[in-house]
């Protein structure tokens, strides 16, 4: 049986389950799989803070999508918006109270969920502190971050637009470009975010008293 | 040299744990359950399974989107919608709609079944492929949900007195069934297809 340290040494690909054995990288460095060519690991020092950096941005941006107008249209004259609060109270009216809950759940919680914990894991591992709420937050943003739906969001807020073109003026607002923003954000968080490395150093700063549970 | 069927991968903190045959093993980092005992999983995945695929005949059947133009009620389903902009001539939004609403879903269901029923009767085929194939299954999911949000969001925009448009029976079922289908791919073990190396 290997110890915790020789298991730390492995690695397998997380789309074609192959293992691999680590071997030590230079800064920036790469490593891709053997077998079917995906990034498996990398090395960044700066990880942690680029990520905090991101995040903090990303969670301004999503406070002001989520406080304006995404964007209004105006057919002759009649003027219609969508923000967070009329597109719940429509839901509402129209009594689709199981499509509103997800909404609720697919776009607003869980995105601010996972943004709020990530940021909080990367403070709490900067100070050294609260070694059990990192744990569990890593493991809440292991479950939660297949349930963000924000890019499909935004996607479907531009499939709407086109089809609403022909009959509709359409005018942009604050929070569509902090969506443009927060979709570009999420892209480079989850590129640059390795959720391997955070658990490393979970382990290095709170060592062997992290499992009294 | 260490072979590698001995070992899994962690699906929450991706560290690498011994396997141990038969019973429940917990994460040596993240002490969460890596694995239940296979059947449970097997029989969990189906189950999601059939009810997406039950939520998927009503999702179809019943209007996803209903105009009232001064009281006159018109509804369309999933494929008229479709239908109708392809007449129309905005074919990019209508491929959009047609890959994400009635392939995504058709071709999860199909990949998660072909890989229950492979791992259950050993069908002979590349242990590597099966794992790439689950991923792609897991990374498509969540895009069938486009058609849901589109009709979210102009029910919002088209809410006047003389024009309304809001969604239908079939938009919550078709929400529900993404849920269901994304539900069923977390609950497959990708440790079912390592039995048979």
């Amino acid at each position: 049986m290997l110890t915790n340290q020789e298991l730390d040494q492995f690695i397998i690909c997380k789309k074609c389950d192959t293992l691999h054995r680590k071997i030590p990288l230079h800064q920036g460095g790469k490593a891709l799989c053997s077998k079917c060519d995906t990034l498996i690991y990398w090395r960044d020092d700066n990880m942690m803070e680029k990520t905090l950096a991101l995040v903090v941005t990303t969670l301004i941006s999503l406070f002001i999508a989520f406080n304006f107008t995404i964007i209004s249209i105006n057919i002759n004259g009649l003027e219609q918006s969508l923000s967070l609060i009329s597109l719940f109270s429509v839901l509402l009216e129209h009594q689709q109270y199981v499509v509103g809950i997800m909404f609720l759940f697919l776009i607003v919680l869980f995105p601010l969920m996972m943004l709020s914990s990530m940021f909080f894991v990367l403070i709490f591992i900067k100070i050294k502190k609260y070694g059990y709420a990192v744990k569990r937050l890593l493991i809440l943003l292991s479950h939660i971050k297949n349930w963000n739906m924000l890019d499909i969001f935004f996607i479907s807020l531009l499939v709407a637009m086109v089809k609403l073109f022909d009959y509709a003026r359409i005018e942009l607002g604050i929070s569509f470009m902090a969506f443009v923003l927060i979709v570009g954000l999420e892209l480079i968080i989850t590129k640059n975010i390795s959720f391997d490395e955070l658990w490393r150093k979970y382990e290095d700063t709170y060592g062997d008293s992290y499992d009294k549970e | 040299m260490i072979k590698s069927s001995k070992f899994v991968r962690c699906h929450t903190c991706e560290a690498v744990n011994y396997e141990h045959h038969g019973k429940g093993v917990f994460c040596r980092r993240c002490h969460s359950r890596i694995h239940q005992p296979r059947y449970i999983s097997y029989h969990r995945t189906w189950a999601f399974l059939i009810t997406a695929i039950i939520l998927y005949i009503p999702a179809n059947l019943y209007p996803i989107l209903i105009t009232k133009k001064f009281g006159v009620q018109t509804e369309s389903t999933i494929l008229g919608g479709i239908i109708h902009l392809w007449e129309v001539g905005s074919y990019p939004i209508a491929l959009i709609i047609l890959v994400a609403s009635v392939f995504v879903p058709l071709l999860k269901f199909i990949f998660i079944t072909y890989l229950l029923i492979s791992t259950k009767y050993n069908v002979n085929s590349s242990r590597v492929d099966k794992h790439k194939l689950f991923y792609i299954t897991e990374a498509i999911g969540p895009w069938s949900m486009i058609d849901v949000f589109v009709v979210i969001i102009l029910s919002v925009l088209i809410h006047f007195s003389g024009v309304q448009v809001f969604p239908g029976a079939g938009a919550t079922s078709f929400a529900l069934m993404v849920f269901f289908t994304m539900l069923s791919a977390l609950s497959f073990d990708t440790k079912l297809i390592k039995k048979e190396s």
